[in-house]
């Protein structure tokens, strides 16, 4: 159909007109101010080595944030436990893989969970992030600092989600902890933090590999022992500062909300030395600004301590013991005050409540009345904060900057104990 | 005096009713919009699941529950859900641009009228989950009631794309 100019105009007018008399443009152009919720479903993941420490993550998955679509592992016998345990969770099951460049190359996913030995973290981190993918890797970053560095890099670099599974950060207790008792300021001046994790046990494992020809070699390991036991060895492995040590250093970073500036540490194989190349027992004292100091301790030969974070100030002194209670103790009265992380509302809300004072021993009964968490909870609130911030861009709660500093501190230690030297540490 | 009141009350009445549309045109577009891009997230990062009638059907306890139902059982959820979403989306544009507005309204008046039968206040007292108290009267039966006077006042021939297509096709036959 053509038109005159003049019925164009006309046209042009009594639309115009027509839409004016409604407010249905205003109240359209006024919805782009709003804020609507985000589409997108569960975010579309795989994960990379289901060992241990994968399967457990796998099992505090939850399908309204995660929607699993594909495993990868170098064992297969590891791949088919984690399937099994999955199907029997109601999960279908997800599409499998031995090498992650494959996973990489034929899955269309968004996030990538990673939960492979230490010395590997920082390749596959990388690799992830450069695909565009989302990276949840599990702690320590990674296994030397140039490899935390670079995936802190390639993070920015590739504008992606990169959190590492420091799951305190996402504990209730820890966060009540911090929001309510050490922001506040109430333990007064806070100068020492003492860090336990003693057991008594030699940390080594025992299991059939997988039937022939499997072979390690290709994956870089020399043979299945070196494989099972990848802990043991330096070449894989951070030894106890990096497997239990960088959990606690990272709380104290995030309590003192600094770094440490010095580390000296000591050790030695003493007790089982049966081919293992990281130590058995570990002492480090880490040097932080404001006069403040952490110790951390951790032996293979006693186990009488839980593994605790202890905050001494000057007013009082708060027990982070087990990932599952926390103690408050006044300093003036010596009375100890349980606290009970209740779930009233999104946030953690803290109800303290005085309790009887500790014992002789220095424990306390208040432990028997705390409402204890499901330590493994904290893992399922991990992978739903990841998930949120790969969403809805929420604040990750620990973050890859905050654990390139735990890591380089758990990683001088180790060059400080080889060395028998304080070593500083860089800011 | 005028029987619709003032002149001023008599340009007014259009401008309310325009507003009434609109109003009840955003309520349903919006409505469906959420539904159709669920499964969706919070801004503060909480997932919110896929909707399903099913879970409304189900809930029905008016006169026609037992139809509702079996609607929920049938197998047939998901071409349901898809027809309700669009048919939302659909309902709301139609009122809020004026056009096909007559059909709009006959849609949301059809869509009022199954929500309202679903759950047909009579207990009088507060339910969990809604606000108020009603007896009969809810506020889905008012918009019902709204809905249908708008109907009743043809208002795409006040303001709307219907009373620019009229305009237009008027422009044609006159210079034809």
């Amino acid at each position: 159909m053509s038109l005159t100019p003049e019925q164009k105009t006309l046209g042009r007018r009594n639309f115009l007109k027509a839409l004016i008399g409604t407010p249905a443009l205003a109240a359209l152009g006024t919805t782009a101010a709003l804020k609507g919720p985000l589409s997108g479903g569960p975010v579309k993941a795989a994960m990379i080595g289901t060992g241990d420490q994968g399967r457990l993550l796998l099992g505090q998955c939850r399908k309204e944030f995660i929607d699993l679509k594909a495993l990868c592992d170098i064992n297969p016998k590891r791949l088919e436990r984690a399937v099994d345990g999955l199907t029997k969770l109601g999960w279908p099951k997800p599409r499998l893989y031995e090498n992650w460049k494959d996973l990489l190359n034929k899955e269309d996913v968004e996030a990538v969970l990673i939960a492979v030995p230490l010395w590997m973290h920082s390749e596959i981190a990388v690799g992830c992030l450069d695909a565009g993918k989302h990276v949840l890797c599990e702690k320590m970053m990674a296994w030397d600092i140039a490899g935390c560095q670079r995936m802190l890099a390639a993070a920015h670099k590739n504008g992606r989600v990169l959190e590492i599974g420091y799951q305190r950060f996402y504990n209730p207790i820890y966060q009540a902890a911090h929001d309510n008792i050490i922001a506040p300021g109430m333990l007064g001046d806070i100068y020492f933090a003492r860090l336990v994790w003693h057991r008594n046990g030699s940390w080594r494992r025992t299991e059939d590999p997988p039937p022939p020809p499997y072979d390690p070699k290709p994956w870089g390991y020399p043979d299945w022992e070196h494989l099972l036991n990848w802990r043991m060895y330096r070449q894989y492995s951070g030894g106890l500062m990096a497997e239990l040590g960088s959990h606690q250093v990272s709380v104290v970073n995030w309590f003192f909300d600094s770094h440490p500036s010095s580390a000296y540490a000591t050790g030695g194989i003493y007790r089982y030395k049966d081919g293992r190349e990281v130590n058995d027992h570990v002492y480090a004292t880490y040097t932080y600004p404001q006069g403040r100091t952490a110790i951390f301790t951790s032996v293979q030969s006693n186990k009488f301590d839980h593994y605790s974070e202890e905050f001494m100030g000057t007013k009082g002194t708060l027990i982070l013991r087990g990932e599952t209670e926390a103690f408050l103790f006044n300093e003036e009265d010596s009375k100890s005050t349980t606290i009970e992380v209740t779930k009233q509302s999104s946030n953690p809300v803290i109800d303290a409540s005085e309790s009887r004072a500790a014992d002789a021993a220095g424990r306390t009964i208040a432990g028997d009345r705390t409402d204890k968490l499901d330590r493994l909870a904290s893992y399922g609130l991990e992978i739903a904060g990841f998930c949120s911030a790969v969403r809805a861009r929420t604040p990750l709660r620990c973050g890859p900057e905050r654990a390139l500093k735990s890591a380089t501190a758990c990683i001088l230690a180790n060059e400080s104990a080889s060395n028998k030297i304080a070593v500083p540490i860089p800011s | 005096m005028h029987p619709f009141g003032s002149k001023t009350s008599q340009r007014a009445q259009p401008v309310a009713l325009i507003v009434l549309r609109t109003l009840i045109g955003w309520h349903f577009l919006y409505e469906g919009y959420y539904k159709l891009i669920l499964p969706a997230w919070t801004r503060d990062g909480h997932p919110l699941a896929r909707w399903s009638s099913a879970v409304f059907f189900k809930a029905a306890s008016g006169p026609i529950a037992g139809l509702f139902h079996r609607l929920a059982t049938a197998g047939w959820t998901p071409w349901i859900d898809r027809a309700l979403e669009t048919g939302l989306v659909l309902i709301g544009l139609s009122l809020m641009l004026g056009i096909l507005t007559q059909i709009g309204c006959w849609g949301a008046l059809v869509f009022l009228t199954l929500v309202y039968l679903a759950a047909i206040p009579v207990q009088g007292a507060p339910q969990a989950g809604s606000e108020g108290v009603s007896l009969l009267v809810n506020k889905n039966l008012i918009e019902w009631a709204a809905v249908l006077v708008l109907l009743t006042f043809r208002t795409g021939e006040i303001a709307g794309l219907d009373l620019l297509l009229q305009r237009r096709r008027k422009t044609v036959a006159e210079a034809v």
